[in-house]
């Protein structure tokens, strides 16, 4: 993951890339969807990637055959929600206000992978670039802009009352 | 409301529909058919587990949204258009308006705003079948007669378009 944005925190060094990783993976392993659709973390060369392994469950036209478009929405919100969250210093769980995915080559009924940058990680929201790519990392397949709001302390409280 | 094999059906309508319930996708996540009339379709979707965005309570995974509203997008152009042709998802844009809460179905009502030869603009709602709560909108635009193979609901296809 880089950063763009005004972000104090800089990445840097193997040791903090495989702790990156460790946060990553187990902030993942918490969202039952993500578990459904198979999403992993690895460690890439600039930073952590998820990957999401292809099985035909995952497959939109079956005539190409081609991945969903809401497959690598999935992957790219998933994998927006999980930076912000590994980034905020509190890990308070954001939620997903919306997302504006471009999609930019055919997906393949492959392995595809996702990587991160934070554009801006604020107080209450965060807005997260995330791109997909497949064979070649510089042939990127879909790239998508999320937008998501972490809870304020007054909020997390509600919640609490709520369920 | 129509049906499958209702009178009011063309043969590309129909198509379209056993197309898009046979998708995998479509399939692994159980979603339905409910309605395709000229220019506007219906899909629906049960929610199950699995597709919570947290372990610790129930609310679906916005990207469970996000396909519905795409296979619903899709078939929108194939319902505006009255034929059937491949077409490829350029981009959309979800607004989450309020959590689902996973306790009723998820309608998606997807129109077609606008046809050109190259282009279809969709707009689709995603509500709560009970109280027709809106809960996201989307925006997408589909390339239409993209290269592709032909149309063939019962399989792949053989002929290159």
């Amino acid at each position: 993951m880089s950063t763009t944005g005004d972000s104090e925190q800089h990445i840097s060094g193997a040791a903090e890339s495989a702790e990156e990783c460790a946060d990553w993976q187990a902030l993942l392993a918490r969202i039952p969807y993500a578990r459904h659709l198979g999403l992993e973390v690895q460690q890439g060369d600039a930073g952590v990637v998820v990957h999401l392994p292809c099985r035909e469950a995952l497959i939109g036209n079956f005539m190409l055959p081609a991945l969903h478009g809401g497959v690598l929405g999935a992957l790219i919100e998933l994998t927006a929600r999980v930076a912000a969250q590994s980034r905020d210093t509190e890990t308070r769980c954001p939620r997903i206000l919306d997302s504006h995915i471009n999609y930019l080559r055919s997906a393949k009924d492959r392995s595809t992978f996702a990587s991160a940058d934070i554009v801006r990680q604020g107080r209450r929201s965060s807005l997260i670039q995330v791109t997909c790519w497949q064979s070649e990392r510089s042939k990127p397949i879909a790239s998508g802009l999320v937008q998501l709001l972490l809870p304020t302390m007054a909020a997390q409280q509600e919640d609490l009352h709520e369920h | 409301m129509t049906k499958p094999n209702g009178v009011q059906h063309s043969d590309a309508m129909t198509t379209a529909w056993q197309f898009t319930e046979k998708v995998p996708h479509g399939r692994d996540l159980g979603m339905q058919v409910v309605s395709v009339d000229q220019g506007q379709v219906c899909m629906r979707l049960t929610p199950q587990s699995w597709m919570f965005a947290q372990e610790d309570r129930k609310e679906i995974c916005t990207s469970v949204l996000y396909s519905l509203a795409d296979s619903a997008g899709g078939l929108a152009v194939f319902a505006g258009a009255l034929e059937l042709m491949p077409i490829a998802t350029l981009d959309m844009r979800m607004d989450y308006l309020r959590p689902a809460s996973g306790h009723q179905a998820l309608l998606a009502e997807a129109t077609c705003r606008h046809l050109t030869d190259e282009v279809a603009f969709i707009h689709c709602d995603i509500l709560n079948e009970g109280n027709r709560e809106l809960l996201a909108t989307a925006n997408a635009t589909f390339m239409r007669n993209t290269q592709g193979q032909q149309f063939n609901a019962g399989g792949r296809g053989k002929e290159r378009a």
